[in-house]
């Protein structure tokens, strides 16, 4: 974490003076939300941020980590497609989360042929460490119109109006379509769908399934893709998108980690479903964020020619697990904080309305940290209580009965939850920005689609809880559909990777050094070592390495 | 760069004054309207000054133009004659014709106004490949930019018959780009190379005499006769004349279209206006002209870029496009673009070529992931044996004359996927 040397209690003496209390009074902000953002969230720390020097986005604000692997040399050259196999489908699908399997299940149900190639396998994603729940505005109180009110004001209005109406009216019917998938919710004494209500929201919208929604919608959509004629990849990480004659894109090149061999696969579509980028550690936090969320995505569609949006904007998820070390960074569901659990600072007090939207609440929770008024563990890590004892207080049982992965986390963390408040810091959760899309989830380049976190313009600078389970079905479907209907277009005949070239001389002429080669693939602390293990990843030898 | 080098680059075609698209009223206060005044004045001293300036056909077969105008003149003046401006242009690689007639297309109109009142020509075809809008739409309206201006009414004097100009989209077939084949597309057909003779010049387009110049050919006539054949020659380097369009791509830092002296090293044309290689890397080949030429090496970084030089090295100049090829790129996957690219363009008409480059290219498929045999192989060098001289048209020959020279220079590169058994 980018703490510096944490001032604040120690850890053992914040614990021993902690006392569970019922109620707590919020004081009234001492900031208002513009300045707390611009002071203490770390998207506005000036360092980290710079401008693009090539691309179609050039010029613009970006993530000084993120620009450096979107102005990367490629992994491959030309001829190390010689002798590779050549297989062709309609629907090339890269990314094996929620939003690939919807995109892959509707691609395959309208008869195209489908591949879908995953990085590790199927299902290893972020989907399933989505804990709180999917937003729909399902309940008679509500109306598509306030989800879409909701979502373009928490994304500070910088969201795409056309998309979030997409994403709104889409939300009722993705509920029914996974549950006639086979997905289960939590419902009430009448059958019908509970819900609760998201930070940042005027109304009870989440559906959800314990704290494990995202797992039960991957359990139901990759047993789909299972009993489905999809062809699955494992292990398969996309290095390259194939362009063609008409500056579209035509296909890939996937390397497979089992044969450590190149394989291009020609298709008449591309679905970029590939997640986010938390691994990549921005300002060095700790992420949320699944082993594969590298931002592969991100630096395959860009040199291909795709427009990128957004590029500075990320969440950090308010609450992450701080201590101990070893789970750093573990999500704690907002769920939690939706039914009423306060945060509180080293002296018991509440600093910040729980349910205000994730990037205001992250602020506050780093203010309180950066002004000592938070607690610091042995290892230096800083963060604020997650009052769970006094939910428990008010509402006895709630923690057993509906977050009973919060009460595992607890376990492995060596916590009585119910008796002993969690220590939480905001942690690296998620991509508002990428690449930029319309309704259809095409991108500006002809037959590249691209669907959940690797796409930008839903959630604007800020996303709000359970929007992201919704954007993965109902894009992942109607990325699937329109994908499909190019299945009947002729194949290209001059299918390369010479945009590459086009890369080359740009980073050559911007001055940019060559050494650094992306996508990044792996964290780069990964248990391996990619030039040894991969040796078809790494040809010519040069360090993936800063 | 060198100041000498730097003036030596677009200085007549592709000036970057001249290049403002359809704006007749910018061309005549410019240079435009000379060369066309001057061949007014005196029609019967065209035909000279093209002769001594020894302009050749610069869509690839660099076959001298005076002599294709001097037949067409000789044809009977009582009927109809056609001129047919070659834009198809369709090859990988190739893309000089597009910026002509999108940037400058009055230097192309006049070209041919001129070529016209030299062979007795009263119908002008602009025949353009309908991919390429931005040419099209320029042509359209460059032409109708010529209607209120004396010189149609004086040429038409001249020749005696009203003098028109057509705007025609081709099929956008590249065999469309072959003389005849144009022919019959222009005619509304499917553009099938026809048999030969008779030639068009007699029996062209509706059966009358027809001249078909490539674009980059008719731009340089109003500078010739504007400035003499003395300019013209001068303009080239060593024994070549004029000028020619290079279109640079592949593996260099700096691709495009660079109007440079005709006799221009390779070498320069690369590592000078190319930028070089890109990331530095050692040059493997070049596909020149088409690319249905026999492969350069880097043994011929010395070769002048004129027509002579070229066929020297037992390959040819075609249309100018240089591919290059840095070493980390696969030559047979490259080839195997190719023919696959030819195989597609093969019209069907002879059974030769469409067997031929299919076969060809799916054995070149085959080799290139990897599933290829020795006795593929072996295939393959027979059909470079057999083929050549099959078809009717250009197209197969030139198939041929690519694999056989990349299996020449990279024999090594189709051995090394062969399946060991």
């Amino acid at each position: 974490m980018s703490q510096g040397t944490a001032v604040g209690t120690i850890y053992q003496q914040a614990l021993e003076d902690y006392v569970p209390l019922l109620e707590r009074p919020l004081p009234e902000p001492s900031l208002e939300t513009g300045k707390l953002l611009k002071q203490f969230h770390p998207d506005y720390i000036d360092s980290s941020r710079t401008r693009l020097e090539t691309g179609v986005n050039r010029g613009d604000s970006c993530h000084v980590q993120l620009a450096q692997i979107l102005q990367s040399d490629s992994r491959i050259n030309e001829a190390d497609l010689a002798g590779a196999a050549t297989i062709n489908t309609d629907v090339l699908v890269i990314g094996g989360g929620g939003a690939g399997c919807a995109a892959a299940l509707i691609a395959q149900q309208q008869g195209a042929h489908v591949i879908l190639a995953t990085k590790l396998r199927l299902g290893d994603s972020n989907t399933v460490m989505a804990e709180g729940g999917i937003q729909a505005s399902i309940n008679k109180e509500d109306s598509p119109q306030s989800h879409f009110d909701d979502t373009l004001k928490a994304g500070h209005h910088h969201g795409n109006p056309d998309l979030i109406a997409e994403l709104a009216m889409d939300g009722p019917d993705t509920i029914r379509w996974l549950i006639q998938q086979g997905m289960q919710f939590d419902l009430d004494e009448f059958g019908d769908l509970l819900t609760r209500r998201a930070g940042g929201t005027s109304a009870e919208r989440i559906c959800f399934y314990r704290d494990y929604t995202g797992l039960e919608m991957m359990r139901v959509l990759r047993e789909a893709v299972h009993n489905s004629n999809i062809d699955v990849w494992d292990y398969s990480p996309t290095v390259e998108l194939l362009g063609d004659d008409m500056k579209g894109c035509s296909g890939a090149v996937i390397s497979s980690l089992k044969t450590r061999k190149y394989i291009q696969v020609n298709a008449k579509a591309v679905v970029l479903a590939t997640g986010g980028i938390g691994r990549m550690h921005l300002n060095d936090f700790p992420t949320s964020n699944h082993f594969g969320a590298t931002g592969d995505g991100l630096v395959l569609a860009y040199r291909i020619g795709a427009a990128l949006r957004d590029l500075d904007s990320f969440q950090y998820h308010p609450t992450g697990l701080a201590h101990p070390y070893h789970l750093a960074g573990m999500l704690i569901t907002e769920g939690v904080r939706s039914c009423g659990t306060y945060l509180l600072n080293n002296k018991g007090e509440r600093f910040v309305d729980e349910l205000a939207a994730r990037d205001i609440v992250a602020a506050a929770i780093i203010r309180e940290c950066k002004e000592g008024r938070g607690i610091v563990t042995e290892d230096n890590q800083s963060g604020v209580w997650l009052d769970t004892p006094g939910i428990e207080l008010r509402q006895p049982g709630i923690l057993r009965k509906r977050f009973p992965k919060l009460m595992r986390l607890g376990d492995k963390a060596e916590i009585d939850i119910t008796q002993k408040p969690m220590l939480i810091y905001p942690t690296l959760h998620y991509q508002n920005g990428g690449i930029v899309i319309n309704e259809q989830c095409e991108t500006e380049v002809p037959g590249l689609f691209c669907v959940g976190e690797v796409s930008g313009g839903i959630h604007g600078k800020n996303r709000l809880m359970g929007n992201a389970l919704l954007e993965i079905i109902s894009f992942g479907r109607k990325a699937g559909l329109a994908a499909a209907k190019r299945r009947k277009n002729k194949r290209s005949s001059q299918l390369s990777i010479e945009h590459l070239n086009q890369l080359r001389r740009e980073l050559t002429t911007a001055e940019i050094s060559l050494d650094y080669q992306g996508p990044l693939l792996f964290p780069e602390y990964a248990k391996f070592d990619l030039d040894l293990d991969y040796v078809g990843l790494h040809r010519n030898r040069r360090s993936h390495r800063r | 760069m060198s100041d000498t080098k730097a003036e030596t680059l677009n200085q007549v075609l592709l000036h970057p004054d001249r290049r403002f698209g359809a704006d007749l009223e910018t061309w005549l206060i410019d240079i435009g309207g000379e060369g066309l005044e001057k061949a007014i004045e005196d029609p019967g001293s065209i035909l000279p000054t093209i002769r001594t300036a020894n302009l050749l056909g610069l869509g690839g077969s660099g076959f001298p133009t005076h002599v294709k105008w001097e037949f067409i003149a000789s044809q009977p003046n009582d009927q109809n004659k056609y001129l047919i401006c070659n834009g198809n242009e369709d090859e990988p690689g190739t893309f000089k014709d597009r910026i002509l007639l999108k940037e400058t297309p009055h230097q192309v109109i006049e070209g041919a106004m001129i070529t016209a009142l030299a062979t007795g020509v009263n119908q002008i075809v602009f025949y353009i490949n309908p991919e390429q809008t931005g040419s099209l739409e320029a042509m359209k309206e460059a032409v109708n930019q010529w209607d209120e201006t004396r010189y149609i009414h004086q040429i038409s004097k001249l020749l005696g018959r009203p003098l028109e100009f057509y705007v025609v989209a081709s099929s956008g077939h590249y065999i469309g780009g072959e003389e005849t084949a144009a022919i019959e597309s222009i005619e509304g057909k499917f553009p099938f190379p026809r048999g030969k003779p008779p030639y068009p010049a007699q029996q062209g387009l509706f059966d009358l005499p027809s001249l078909i110049n490539n674009t980059e050919t008719l731009s340089n006539v109003s500078h010739i006769m504007r400035n003499g054949a003395e300019w013209f020659i001068n303009q080239g380097a060593g024994a070549a004349h004029g000028t020619k369009i290079f279109s640079l791509s592949g593996d260099v830092l700096y691709p495009g279209a660079y109007e440079l002296p005709m006799g221009t090293p390779l070498s320069e044309l690369i590592y000078h206006h190319g930028g070089g290689m890109l990331l530095d890397r050692e040059l493997k080949a070049v596909f020149t002209g088409g690319p249905s030429n026999t492969i350069l090496t880097p043994k011929d970084l010395d070769v002048p870029l004129d027509f002579d030089s070229v066929q020297q090295r037992r390959s040819s100049l075609g249309t100018g496009a240089m591919i290059v090829i840095s070493e980390g790129t696969g030559i047979v996957r490259r080839v195997t673009e190719y023919v696959s690219f030819f195989a597609n363009a093969s019209c069907g008409q002879c059974p030769s070529c469409k067997t031929g480059t299919y076969f060809a290219s799916q054995l070149l498929t085959r080799i290139d992931s990897g599933n290829g045999s020795r006795a593929d192989l072996d295939t393959l060098i027979n059909l470079t044996r057999i083929l050549p001289g099959s078809g009717r048209c250009h197209l197969l020959d030139g198939a041929m004359k690519l694999l056989d020279s990349s299996l020449y220079h990279f024999m090594e590169e189709y051995e090394q996927p062969l399946r060991s058994s």
